[in-house]
């Protein structure tokens, strides 16, 4: 269904590292205009399969096509220019400016431009000062600065939101959100669950493998509602139905009414059917 | 502007900037060479059991100064990209799409800023110090240490580009530097060399740069005379710098 629009389309992609499998067999399709994230704990895969799709790691086997082109040394450079690519680290010259490095990695970007974008990301301020004398959360920032800089039309963000107040992470998501909506394609990796409602599409990656690619929609239709009853005993009784269906509301109508105003429902968060896939045992293991 | 050049003169403006950031290592840089010529001279005109060897120093203070460049700039120049790969900086020019050759060529070309500072000072600092008379030799002479010092960056590139660490880097400096000492002509005449030693003379870049110089401040030699080996050391820069560009790895 992504074959035609696809920004990226990957199949069947893995990755070894010696003995050490990092993605088995790993399916990808980000479309034009999509924020895509890719969920998993951490050693799930993220990072390499991030680095693979930025053109910085050759996977083992399967196919990747960027823009619909298959990368080959003689365009990798040409499709690369097209990519902007956030690293888990900052990666930055710790002893020049702000400014600096973003024009450095924006290969000579227009000074107003990159003062326009240091002042959104609220580095106005700081934008002549040595990286090395700023906060984790301001390196940050200089970085996602740098990844946007080009105008890129697919971001790779390998965990941008890492180790960054709240309110920064919003003010992230607002221009994740506000980039999609001009057209570019969003590829953000996280370990943070929450962030998961920001996306338009979810991957979820465990030991190597995609064991979800869906909406946060679908994700939800598996969403269980858990119902706790406290009996008079003082025991405590929990069951688990599927949310929207009939079972519950027969399960209440079989209390007393003493009974079932001791009942205490809660419907599993978008987090929760997350964490969930995360955990459930892969087969066969 | 071509775009390749332009990322050839970002990436060389950016180290510039970098060393220019860091007085100690720019004065460090500048300063051993002077030093080490300057103890060259304490040791073979001051102390009396080296003048007893009649070694003729001022035929050999320039091509010694050389070598003292050419060391120099080959151990600084190997650090470069082993840190850029550790800070994920390397990384990330390639992720926005700098060419290899752009980087290397932007590598070779801001430190080679530096080697000119560095030749400027040494060929003027030991002329001065061993009151060695130039004349028109002053132009081929700087030349020439230019010429070898930038082998030596291409060369430390080279190594540095195909290194993962700078475990890696390190042993390799002993191992160019010793061999190179010993045969590159200052040491012992390359034609009382062995056969076999004489070949793997050839094959090390200074060997030629070490031609030029001695020929001319101890043989009398004219720069014409000289410059077949002037050329052969040129032809081993281009090749190490196109050779750098193919090995940097980190990208596919």
């Amino acid at each position: 269904m992504h074959s035609v629009q696809s920004v990226v389309l990957a199949r069947g992609l893995r990755r070894r590292f010696g003995r050490v499998s990092a993605l088995e067999g790993v399916d990808v399709a980000v479309g034009a205009g999509e924020i895509v994230g890719l969920l998993g704990p951490s050693g799930a895969g993220k990072t390499t399969l991030v680095r693979i799709l930025a053109l910085l790691q050759r996977q083992s086997g399967g196919s990747l096509a960027l823009f619909g082109d298959e990368p080959s040394p003689a365009r990798s450079a040409r499709l690369r220019r097209r990519i902007g690519y956030m690293p888990q680290e900052p990666a930055l010259y710790e002893d020049l400016s702000a400014r600096f490095n973003v024009r450095f990695f924006g290969r000579g970007a227009r000074r107003e431009r990159v003062d326009a974008l240091l002042g959104f990301l609220g580095l106005g301020e700081r934008a002549a000062d040595p990286v090395q004398a700023m906060s984790g959360g301001m390196k940050q920032r200089v970085s996602l600065a740098c990844a946007l800089v080009s105008s890129p039309e697919l971001l790779l963000l390998d965990e941008p939101t890492a180790g960054i107040d709240p309110v920064l992470r919003e003010r992230f998501w607002g221009e994740f959100r506000r980039l999609r909506d001009d057209g570019a394609s969003l590829l953000v990796s996280t370990h943070q669950i929450d962030e998961a409602v920001h996306c338009d599409r979810l991957l979820i990656l465990r030991e190597g493998r995609m064991v979800a690619d869906t909406t946060p929609a679908s994700l939800m239709r598996r969403a269980a509602v858990t119902a706790r009853l406290r009996r008079a005993d003082g025991g405590l009784e929990e069951r688990r139905f599927p949310s929207g269906g009939p079972e519950l509301v027969g399960w209440l109508r079989g209390l007393s009414d003493a009974e079932a105003g001791g009942v205490e429902v809660a419907t599993d968060t978008l987090e929760d059917v997350i964490v969930g896939l995360m955990r459930e045992e892969r087969p066969g293991a | 502007m071509p775009e390749p050049l332009r990322d050839v003169l970002l990436v060389a403006r950016r180290v510039v900037l970098q060393t220019l950031r860091d007085p100690r290592f720019l004065a460090l840089a500048l300063a051993v060479p002077v030093l080490l010529v300057l103890l060259l001279k304490a040791i073979f005109r001051g102390v009396p059991a080296f003048r007893a060897l009649h070694v003729p120093i001022d035929d050999y203070a320039l091509p010694v100064g050389g070598f003292m460049v050419f060391f120099l700039a080959y151990v600084l120049s190997t650090l470069v990209l082993v840190r850029e790969r550790r800070d994920g900086t390397l990384e990330r020019m390639l992720a926005v799409g700098y060419a290899r050759p752009a980087i290397i060529g932007g590598f070779v070309l801001g430190y080679g800023a530096l080697a000119l500072a560095q030749t400027v000072l040494v060929v003027s600092a030991t002329a001065w110090l061993f009151a060695i008379p130039l004349g028109d030799r002053l132009l081929p002479v700087s030349l020439t240490t230019f010429m070898l010092s930038m082998v030596s960056i291409a060369m430390g590139v080279f190594v540095s580009a195909a290194a993962r660490s700078e475990g890696q880097v390190f042993p390799t400096i002993p191992l160019l530097i010793v061999p190179t000492l010993l045969l590159c002509g200052v040491v012992l005449p390359l034609d009382q060399l062995p056969r076999s030693l004489r070949v793997l003379a050839h094959a090390l870049p200074p060997t030629y740069a070490e031609n030029v110089l001695l020929g001319m401040m101890r043989h009398g030699h004219s720069f014409a005379q000289e410059l077949p080996s002037f050329l052969a050391l040129t032809a081993f820069g281009v090749a190490l710098v196109v050779a750098a560009s193919f090995s940097v790895r980190g990208a596919r």
